[in-house]
């Protein structure tokens, strides 16, 4: 068959090779479980800035009821004590808002938008497949015209078969082309994405944490009480529950 | 010659060795001084077998279901009592006319001592007794106690612990008894008499306290334990008596509510009972809190968003990140948590539990005092009442004296534990924030960005994430991007009806066609088939939407997507090329009117030398005089690539000996190389 314009050498079926696929699955499953993970990057640190906020709000409750507590009429030193944890406790409570909202803008905000470019890859990747599709299709049937008797009507439909294969092709091969240089780019691109996110949460932290030693230091040092070890506290609670229960007032069980 | 009878002279003692009485009563005096020494040393061995050789004995038989502890109760501290205070009775010389101060400093000295370790054992004692008694019951535990008594003091006759348990009760009331023998058998001139008698009165007070302390204790265990009581239990205590006690009861409250009784106001304990409510609150209150609080922080360790894998191991921000959150989630956040855990929340839990008993004896009072408020009036108006009325009145007393003594302690140790409570937490909290700091900074200092002051690390990291928005939104469009050539898809016969239809009444670049299946959704859409050909007439709707475009298909007008629409040129868009056919052209005709103008657009920019042959692609009916039917896959020859107007969309043709005009994109032209003219037909 000589007289056919365009050398079709490919074998039937077989519209690109198996490598060219490969590297395509590849490269595509890399970005697929590129998006499952900054999904679940997204959620966790969406559930743990919440969990961090009802804690930083839990903190303000415990100081508030309990100058809200009669006995604070009662004893000034009690009502004094009190009020200087409910001042600290909303300090603090405060601080952490501002943490939160660094957090937020420059992790969780930014995890989204990253997330959201997901969405359009896989619409061009379907669209490709879909592509890929036409193209098999329109080959073989071309192929099939291919092998038939040289007829009129028959060199007729073949060429219209042609016709109808080239620009299905040529699509094909202009979105795998973009995919094949598209894809690494954009999963590249998250290393230097990313970057600034985890430096944030370092730094925010950090900051975070150096108020808190700040503040709970200074609200040490107004207890006159020397610092104890832990061995030392429990065995004072201890102490002080059994003197408790010695009393007949309390049943001893 | 010797004295028959002698003189008895005042303070000189005779030959037959009879004190005079004055020496009576020093030598009683002595005796009972000695008797006190030897009974407790008779005493403390006794109590020492007891609690040493007879318990070990019975600890090693290791026998099933018997309480030690409670059998002996404070034994231990007994002894150490007594021990203690023989030694000091022993120090001096019984001889030494100081002694007699000497002891009555140890018993004065002692008293505390004395009175809170026997008050203990006293009031434990009728436990005991039970426990023994329980333990009788059982053969094999009576065979075992009996087995160890007699071999460990066969001497003493004893068949039962009893015998050596009861001492400590027997001995506290002894005291008493000796002391006021040794006064009495002192001389009230003698410089130690009136330490002495203070001695015995304190001796008595003691006692009475002991008693008091074991009759307060009996209520106490009566009253507090808040009764769990099941409904037909509650059902079964209902009987006369135990109505006519609630009824009473509710018609006195219901007088002091009205006014018609004054209430009992106790200030004292009023005062005591509000800081008791206010202090349950606050420890409720507190533990609840500090429960939520840990819970959060629980909630809050659960996610663990630093083990995410975005293959980026090698990042160096990431990587510190990593580290960081790995060393706080495996020992900063759980020493919290434990620590949280065990010093503010566990002991906050126990003291809370401690109020349940305070808090159902206050309530008891309250009806006791109810009670006791009517049996006053009784006696007030008839001057007696009953036994039983007698008992009840006792019963408020008790347990209001029990309250008055023992809240002021219970409030005091209760609100040092709340506030240990919070001063623990407020030493934990610096702790865990220096522990997260100590850690944190060191990672900080890997930081590329490290030297920024926070401020300017703020704005940068911000800035880079708009920055970024900008080019994730470029790499979306790239993605998007319809890669759709407008390609032509060949039309089918009734796709060249449509479109012989639409060239009529529209302009050619109003002519679209469909590049996929449409499905109409809304009202006014239409539904096209892939290649489907329609005219439009408006490209946008009637809200303005440029995406929705009105077309006509096939006398039906509505909207279509117009994504989903190609301009439909059949001619200049498909690559065919078009003939070349020139040499034909004009070795057929003369009247070939080749201008570079009027040749149309669809020449080739290839000439290619090879030939081409032209077939009908479709079918086609002639509607006119001028025109000629074509058969799909006829062989034609073009005679002319326009009509008379030049129309390049018209072509003359002849087919089958006919000659006429037939629309140029119903050919389709397939090179043939080599076929000479000459087997060409015509």
């Amino acid at each position: 068959m000589s007289w056919i314009p365009f050398k079709n050498n490919n074998p039937k079926k077989q519209i690109i090779s198996k490598t060219v696929e490969r590297d395509f699955e590849r490269e595509y499953e890399k970005l697929q479980k590129l998006e499952d993970q900054t999904k679940k990057l997204h959620k966790d640190m969406k559930k743990s800035t919440e969990a961090d906020t009802a804690m930083s709000k839990a903190a303000v409750k415990i100081s508030s009821d309990l100058l809200s507590n009669p006995l604070c009429e009662q004893d000034p030193q009690f009502l004094k004590s009190m009020t200087a944890l409910d001042t600290a406790m909303r300090r603090m409570d405060a601080f952490n808002q501002e943490k939160v909202n660094q957090i937020q803008k420059t992790v969780i905000e930014p995890l989204k938008k990253f997330s959201s470019v997901f969405p359009s890859l896989n619409m061009a990747v379907k669209r490709r497949e879909q592509t890929l599709q036409d193209y098999k299709r329109l080959q073989s049937k071309v192929e099939k015209y291919e092998e038939k008797e040289k007829t009129g009507p028959t060199m007729v439909k073949l060429h219209q078969a042609r016709e109808e294969l080239r620009p299905v092709r040529e699509d094909f091969e202009a979105k795998n082309k973009q995919l094949l240089e598209e894809m690494p780019k954009f999963y590249h691109s998250r290393i230097d994405y990313f970057q600034p996110s985890f430096e944030a949460l370092i730094r925010a932290q950090v900051a975070y944490f150096t108020e808190m030693h700040k503040i709970f230091g200074e609200l040490t040092e107004q207890i006159d009480q020397p610092g104890l070890t832990d061995e030392q506290r429990e065995r004072d609670n201890e102490a002080r529950l059994s003197e408790l229960k010695a009393l007949s007032i309390v049943a001893d069980d | 010659m010797e004295p028959i009878y002698c003189t008895v002279l005042p303070g000189s003692p005779d030959e037959l060795g009879v004190p005079p009485e004055a020496d009576k009563t020093k030598h009683k005096q002595s005796l009972a001084i000695e008797e006190l020494l030897s009974t407790e040393r008779g005493y403390l061995n006794m109590i020492q077998l007891c609690a040493v050789d007879i318990r070990n004995r019975l600890k090693q038989k290791q026998l099933p279901d018997f309480d030690l502890e409670g059998l002996f109760a404070n034994i231990d501290d007994v002894i150490d009592v007594s021990s203690k205070l023989l030694y000091q009775l022993e120090l001096m010389d019984t001889e030494n006319p100081q002694y007699l101060q000497a002891l009555s400093d140890t018993f004065l000295s002692m008293r505390s001592e004395l009175e809170n370790t026997y008050k203990e054992y006293c009031a434990s004692y009728s436990n005991i007794l039970i426990l023994e008694a329980r333990y009788r019951e059982r053969e094999e535990l009576d065979k075992a106690i009996q087995e160890t008594i007699t071999s460990t003091a066969p001497h003493t006759n004893a068949t039962n612990l009893s015998f050596f348990l009861v001492m400590p009760v027997q001995r506290i009331a002894r005291y008493q008894l000796l002391l006021q023998t040794i006064l009495k058998n002192t001389e009230p001139s003698h410089p130690a008499y009136r330490s002495l008698q203070a001695t015995v009165d304190s001796t008595v007070a003691l006692n009475s306290n002991i008693n008091e302390y074991k009759r307060l204790k009996e209520v106490a265990d009566k009253y507090n334990k808040p009764e769990n009581l099941t409904l037909m239990d509650k059902i079964y205590r209902i009987n006369t008596h135990s109505i006519a006690k609630k009824t009473a009861r509710l018609s006195q409250m219901l007088k002091h509510e009205a006014g018609f009784l004054p209430k009992t106001e106790d200030k004292e304990f009023d005062a005591l009972e509000e800081y008791f409510l206010a202090l349950e609150r606050g420890v409720a209150d507190l533990q609840d809190n500090v429960s939520t609080f840990v819970k959060h922080f629980e909630e809050f360790l659960s996610r663990r968003p630093h083990e995410c894998e975005l293959d980026i191991e090698t990042e160096v921000a990431f990587r510190n990140y990593k580290e960081l959150s790995a060393i706080l989630h495996k020992h900063i956040y759980p020493k919290y948590m434990h620590r949280l855990k065990s010093l503010v929340l566990q002991p906050l839990c126990s003291l809370q539990e401690l109020f349940a008993c305070p808090q159902n004896m206050i309530r008891k009072r309250l009806h006791k005092l109810l009670d006791f408020e009517k049996i006053e009036e009784k006696r007030r108006e008839t001057g007696s009442i009953t036994y039983e009325e007698q008992e009840a009145a006792n019963t408020y007393q008790a347990i209001n004296t029990l309250l008055l003594t023992e809240m002021p302690k219970f409030n005091g140790m209760a609100t040092q534990l709340l506030i240990r409570a919070m001063e623990t937490f407020i030493f934990i909290q610096r702790d865990f924030a220096a522990d997260v700091n100590h850690i944190a900074s060191g990672y900080l200092q890997h930081l590329p960005h490290n030297k920024l002051p926070d401020y300017t690390f703020w704005s940068w990291a911000e800035g880079m994430f708009l920055k970024e928005a900008k080019s994730l939104q470029q790499i979306s469009q790239t993605f998007e991007a319809e890669l759709n050539p407008h390609f032509i898809l060949p039309l089918t016969p009734s796709s060249q009806r449509r479109l012989s239809e639409l060239t009529k009444r529209y302009k050619s670049e109003q002519i679209y066609q469909a590049s996929s299946d449409i499905k109409g959704g809304r009202d006014m859409d239409l539904s096209l088939s892939r290649g489907e050909l329609v005219a439009v007439i408006q490209e946008m709707d009637t809200k303005g939407d440029k995406r929705r475009w009105l077309v006509e298909a096939g006398g039906n007008r509505g909207y279509v997507p117009a994504s989903r629409i190609n301009p439909y040129h059949p001619t200049g868009q498909t690559a065919s090329p078009s003939p070349a056919i020139v040499d034909e052209a004009s070795k057929r005709h003369s009247v070939v009117v080749v201008s570079p103008a009027i040749e149309s657009p669809v020449l080739p920019s290839l000439q290619v030398q090879e030939d081409y042959e032209v077939f009908a692609a479709y079918d086609f009916s002639a509607r006119s005089i001028h025109e000629v039917s074509l058969r799909a896959g006829e062989l034609v020859t073009v005679l002319e690539h326009h009509d008379r107007q030049g129309n390049p969309q018209w072509t003359l043709v002849e087919v089958q000996g006919q000659k006429g005009y037939v629309p140029s994109n119903y050919l389709m032209v397939v090179p043939v190389p080599g076929i000479s003219a000459s087997s060409r037909k015509t």
